[in-house]
């Protein structure tokens, strides 16, 4: 494993460590559904962590290919989730567009920290 | 409101964002960007809240110029608990027929052939036992002590604890010698 992986690895770990930190207050907090947004998110940080390790089985050592397995990966996966957003949309659920968004927003965010990662401006 | 409405209500306000959406609206009506700021929340966050708020009937929408302003439904929280623990339930035709098949239970294993078989040490179950006692006696009419031994002695020959019993459960009231039939019993 490079130092780029190991780095996107643990950005990835501290994410999901965070949200779950979150989950806790809030729910102390008495804001469970605010709780399970969070759970969403945490769970986007989890799938793409196997992701990531499926990137290196299948490609192996080659740095440039897991990177492009990665991000290639996460355009694919979040297409369903853009039409149930727009579907959600369409029938106006305001809960199921806020699931998908929150999915959405956060594989953006993990598809530039990746980007940035590999580009050395992190 | 129904029960199904009251749920609702109750699980709609057990969220501290949402109770402090409602302090909100209490102070004046607001629009969804405005209550982001002033809550610290994201406003698609804010739009989830007002959606449940708003099938629970708590908040009502209204469109003032380029802004959708949401206001507290105030008749809701007018309301008392009281007034909604005093609905009758929509479970009330159920508790009915269970209470009544408890009821009869306890009267099939307690009477054999019109008779007591034994006194229930359950109060419960002992207060279903004296009201089936008490309906041998009629509303509107005095008994002298004896005439209420002899009635109950129909059933149980321990005629003392029963009348003393059918006493303390005011299914029966005494002055002196005389007995009768409480109404409300």
């Amino acid at each position: 494993m490079n130092e780029q992986q190991r780095k996107f690895e643990s950005y990835l770990d501290e994410q999901a460590a965070a949200c779950k930190q979150r989950i806790q207050l809030l729910a102390e907090d008495d804001r469970t559904d605010e709780g399970n947004f969070e759970k969403v998110r945490a769970n986007i940080y989890e799938i793409f962590k196997t992701i990531l390790s499926v990137a290196e089985r299948v490609c192996g050592e080659e740095d440039g290919a897991k990177r492009d397995f990665f991000l290639q990966k996460a355009e694919q996966i979040p297409t369903s989730w853009t039409a149930s957003y727009e579907k959600a949309k369409q029938s106006g659920d305001v809960e199921k567009m806020h699931i998908e968004s929150i999915k959405l927003d956060t594989i953006q965010e993990i598809k530039d920290m990746c980007m940035r990662i590999w580009e050395g401006t992190t | 409101m129904t029960e199904a409405e009251a749920i609702s209500l109750f699980k709609c306000l057990a969220d501290k964002s949402r109770l402090q959406i409602l302090k909100s609206l209490a102070v004046e009506d607001m629009y969804v960007e405005r209550l982001a700021e002033r809550l610290g929340l994201t406003a698609p966050t804010i739009s989830f809240h007002l959606k449940k708020l708003s099938d629970a009937g708590a908040v009502a929408a209204y469109k003032n110029q380029y802004y959708m302003m949401y206001s507290l439904n105030k008749e809701m929280f007018r309301t008392s608990i009281l007034e909604i623990l005093q609905q009758e339930s929509d479970e009330a035709q159920k508790q009915a027929q269970r209470d009544a098949d408890y009821r009869q239970r306890v009267i099939d294993a307690f009477f054999e052939y019109g008779k007591l078989k034994s006194i229930p040490v359950q109060r419960k179950k002992e207060r279903i036992v004296l009201e089936v006692i008490a309906e041998a006696f009629d509303f509107d009419r005095i008994y002298s002590e004896r005439e209420v031994n002899i009635i109950i002695a129909d059933f149980h020959d321990d005629f003392c604890t029963i009348r003393r019993d059918l006493i303390g459960e005011r299914l029966l009231d005494r002055n002196g010698m005389e007995y009768w039939r409480m109404k409300n019993g």
